[in-house]
């Protein structure tokens, strides 16, 4: 019997156990078929469940040699066990383990594995279907293209096979594969949705492949939902629901997350509350499920809930929000995709309602939270960042001040810097909603140098990141004193405000202007600003307004201006020249335009610059007013006595009185 | 009499069904986050006549919930040594989330009817309030809007400072000008004590609005 060169194998030294594992290679190669088989169970049993193992395994090439014994062994009785073993083994480093899946289809396993779903011997073709449906469950999976009919007829092939993992191997190259909604039209119209549901009645395992592949079938197809609906007058439909009390919390799971797709894609099949409750009940519960289930149910209740104001309500009523919060706090290491599945719950449940934001915080989550943004995953980083953008929508928590502590600026203004992008944009809108602080002007966020942050992100080459961090900016400029609008302004300066303003993204343009709004509100010599360098900013706005822009950028353009028409007889004068510029004498005056916006704020914000440009204290009003009236806008005005929105209304009414005092005939 | 109270001949129109607003438009603008108000609360009782200077500030306005907010400054006030600031939450009769019955705070329907009618503007509504509740009327296109306003926290003091926020504020806001009237309810104060709020332009000429957005 051949035996091999190295030392000893009885030795419990790690150094033998490397030569072990090493030795291991060399029986793989050996010609011996029961050498080569004790070989393949040996690494096959050291690598089950333990990722260490696949780990190291990896390092020292056991896939590629596994690989060359499994496409050395031909399809002979005597190479069945062999194939059973190496494919065995090649699925379980597949298995739930990135850098397996990768170096199996590096090793070019994949067309050796198909060979054996056509094998005599059931227990080979087992095997080949069980570790090519471990690859099928990574994103890395070869592409399936279910457009070619051979690849379809394949396809249904395996689903039509009696034996489960063959039918569940073609069961889950749907639910991985399945992309496009072409594919899924595709596949529905060759009848794929028939031949899925008789899986529901089949073993534990088809039974999840099918619900699996449900969902990526129907995911946001709208006919896909009703021709499974209309599946033996809604039988299937029933069944899915009836799953969801299955005694396996995996297929509890799987019909949930089936059904949140069905509900997202076509709700008026929900229309029973009790279902709605009922999915929802499920889910918390399967929150506390230690395995990957807990996990997936995480993000599933996120889905579920996300922009649904009734099902925030309902998860709310079943205690969702103390739930979680105490799933959090339990101390135990969670996986990320959990925590970052349990911070989206909770960032959805606080999205629309103030009960929820309130409860949330009445729990001393803040340190959860903080904590959550120094994870080392990027993802929940992000996912704790819209938690916080979320439970700070609550203007009486904000007014409170119950964010404006270094202990939560200090690490979300860290993430400005942070290597990831999403995470980035997820906490400038945390930071767009936390820096509205009403409790007090001291701000912890300026204090940590935020202005000059956002001034730079102001400065980005992407437009979605430009407009973010003017938004932050506005809403520190709202109701902002003197000291910390000169803050401001002293890095940004005329140049920098007139640049953005004329920004070629209109959201940008907007932004900037609604920011400038807010500068020139509060103390009247806050409105010098525009004035800065010869009034560039003014004339910026200006222009701006004269280009035809869209409404709501002209909506903050007219605020600037009303704003700025509210201050000194300068400054009304200096409004009027923006209205009716010399230069420009005989253009189409665009105070008209607005007026005749089918934009009722625009209308309204016209109509205040008016107001406020004839307002009778000021000495020049009647002057004014008679300019305005030659160019046409007080008749306009008249004409607009019944506007169909009540704020223009009165504020028309009001100008129209002014009017008549300055003997106009109404 | 029960009377529709849109004013005009153009079809009522809800509140945020404007073709083309992004969000649905406030009734007035002057009610509107940013706006300040400044004006007197008399809270004279029959041993002395009193008033404390207030000044009102809205910080957010949730339409589609019927839901403001904001604080109140009382200066004056002769137990504390400074201005006493509150937050308060608000509620907007709009028909669809509020109504003019209360419904809580110990008002009962008397009581609302009775502070109620302390509104000039509310009389041509009485009829059909006491009637159905108010049901059919188009509130979003009358010229007045009606509230509710609670306290819910002192911002600067303790609650050990001798004063009560146990009531509410039963509050009729003019869109025309932006004053505010209200009547100050609890049941363990002196009654029907009135609050006079004027909008407020910081020395300005004119009216100055700013804004912000949460994400």
């Amino acid at each position: 019997m051949p035996t091999t060169t190295t030392s000893s194998a009885s030795s419990s030294s790690s150094a033998s156990g490397n030569n072990r594992q090493s030795d291991v290679f060399s029986r793989l190669a050996s010609s011996d078929p029961e050498v080569k088989l004790k070989a393949l169970r040996e690494v096959k049993n050291q690598i089950i469940g333990n990722r260490t193992k696949k780990l190291s395994f990896l390092k020292l090439g056991a896939i590629p040699a596994i690989a060359s014994v499994l496409a050395d062994a031909d399809d002979s009785d005597e190479c069945n066990n062999i194939l059973v073993q190496s494919a065995a083994a090649l699925g379980s480093f597949a298995c739930g383990f990135e850098a397996g899946v990768q170096a199996v289809l590096d090793a070019g396993v994949f067309p050796h594995l198909l060979r054996l779903l056509t094998n005599t011997d059931e227990k080979v073709v087992d095997a080949g279907a069980r570790s090519l449906r471990m690859i099928f469950q990574s994103n890395q999976a070869p592409k399936y293209d279910f457009l070619q009919e051979k690849n379809m007829e394949f396809l249904f092939s395996l689903l039509n096979s009696e034996n489960e993992n063959v039918s569940g191997l073609g069961a889950s190259i749907i639910a991985h594969a399945c992309g496009t909604s072409v594919e899924q039209r595709v596949l529905c119209e060759a009848g794929v949705l028939e031949k899925l549901v008789i899986l529901l009645d089949g073993s534990l395992s088809q039974r999840e492949a099918c619900l699996e592949s449900l969902a990526t079938v129907l995911k946001n197809n709208p006919e896909a939902v009703s021709d499974f609906v209309g599946l033996e007058s809604g039988k299937y439909f029933n069944s899915v629901t009836e799953l969801t009390k299955d005694r396996y919390p995996r297929t509890r799971l799987l019909s949930c997350l089936c059904l949140v797709v069905i509900y997202n894609t076509s709700p008026s099949y929900f229309i029973n509350m009790g279902t709605k409750s009922s999915l929802i009940t499920t889910l918390l519960e399967l929150l506390n499920d230690p395995g990957q289930s807990g996990d997936d149910a995480a993000l599933g209740l996120s889905c579920l809930i996300a922009e649904k104001e009734d099902l925030q309500q309902l998860a709310y009523e079943a205690d969702a929000i103390k739930n979680i919060v105490e799933i959090l706090k339990t101390g135990s290491e969670l996986q990320s995709k959990r925590l970052q599945g349990l911070f989206l719950s909770l960032a959805e449940l606080c999205s629309k309602l103030e009960d929820c934001r309130c409860s949330f915080l009445s729990l001393q989550v803040l340190d959860l939270l903080t904590d959550a943004l120094r994870h080392k995953d990027a993802d929940v980083r992000a996912a704790a960042c819209i938690c916080f953008r979320n439970a700070a929508r609550s203007v009486k928590s904000l007014s409170a001040g119950r964010f404006n502590s270094d202990h939560v600026m200090l690490p979300l203004v860290q993430l400005l810097h942070d290597p990831s992008s999403s995470v980035q944009v997820a906490v400038l809108g945390a930071l767009n909603n936390i820096v509205m602080d009403f409790s007090s002007p001291k701000s912890s966020f300026i204090e940590y140098g935020g202005i000059k942050q956002l001034t730079e992100l102001s400065k980005s080459m992407d437009p979605n990141t430009r407009c973010s961090a003017l938004r932050a900016l506005r809403n520190l400029m709202f109701l902002a004193d003197i000291k910390r609008k000169e803050l401001f302004y002293s890095d940004f300066k005329a140049q920098g405000l007139a640049c953005l303003i004329s920004d070629p993204e209109p959201p940008v343009q907007e932004q900037a202007l609604a920011l400038l709004r807010n500068l020139v509100d509060g103390c009247i010599s806050s409105i010098e600003f525009v004035f800065d360098e010869d009034g560039l900013i003014l004339d910026t706005v200006g222009r701006q307004l004269r280009k035809a822009p869209q409404a709501q950028m002209a909506i903050q353009g007219m605020y600037v201006l009303t704003n700025v028409a509210s201050g000194t007889e300068l400054h009304k004068e200096a409004v009027m020249e923006q209205l009716f510029p010399q230069a420009k004498a005989g253009s189409e005056n665009f105070m008209l335009k607005f007026l005749q916006s089918d934009e009722s704020q625009l209308r309204s914000a016209a109509v205040w610059t008016i107001v406020n440009l004839i307002s009778p204290s000021s000495p020049g009003a009647f002057d004014r007013h008679v300019k305005l009236r030659n160019a046409g806008i007080i008749p306009q005005l008249k004409n607009m006595v019944n506007d169909a929105c009540l704020d223009v209304k009165i504020r028309i009414r009001t100008v129209l009185g002014q009017s008549m005092s300055f003997g106009d005939n109404y | 009499m029960p009377v529709r109270v849109v004013e005009s001949n153009t079809p009522a129109q809800v509140s945020g069904t404007d073709p083309g607003n992004r969000s649905p438009l406030p009734p007035s603008s002057l009610l509107g986050a940013g706006q300040a108000f400044s004006g007197t609360q008399n809270v004279s009782n029959q041993q002395k006549e009193e008033a404390w200077r207030v000044n009102v500030q809205i910080q957010g306005i949730d339409l589609e919930h019927g839901y403001l907010c904001g604080t109140m400054e009382a200066l004056n006030v002769p137990m504390a040594d400074t201005p006493v600031i509150t937050f308060w939450e608000g509620e907007i009769v709009d028909g669809k989330n509020y109504t003019f019955y209360t419904g809580k705070w110990e008002a009962t329907r008397e009581d609302d009817m009775r502070h109620w009618s302390k509104f000039p503007s509310f009389s041509p509504l009485q009829g059909q309030v006491e009637t159905d509740g108010g049901r059919q009327l188009d509130l979003n296109n009358y010229p007045y809007i009606f509230m509710r306003w609670k306290e819910q926290y002192f911002v600067n003091v303790g609650t050990d400072c001798g004063l009560t926020i146990a009531g509410f504020y039963y509050v009729c806001f003019s869109c025309s000008d932006g004053s505010i009237s209200g009547f100050y309810y609890d049941p363990n104060s002196s009654p029907f004590q009135k609050l006079e709020l004027k909008t407020v332009n910081e020395g300005r000429s004119g009216f100055s609005f700013s804004s912000y957005e949460l994400q």
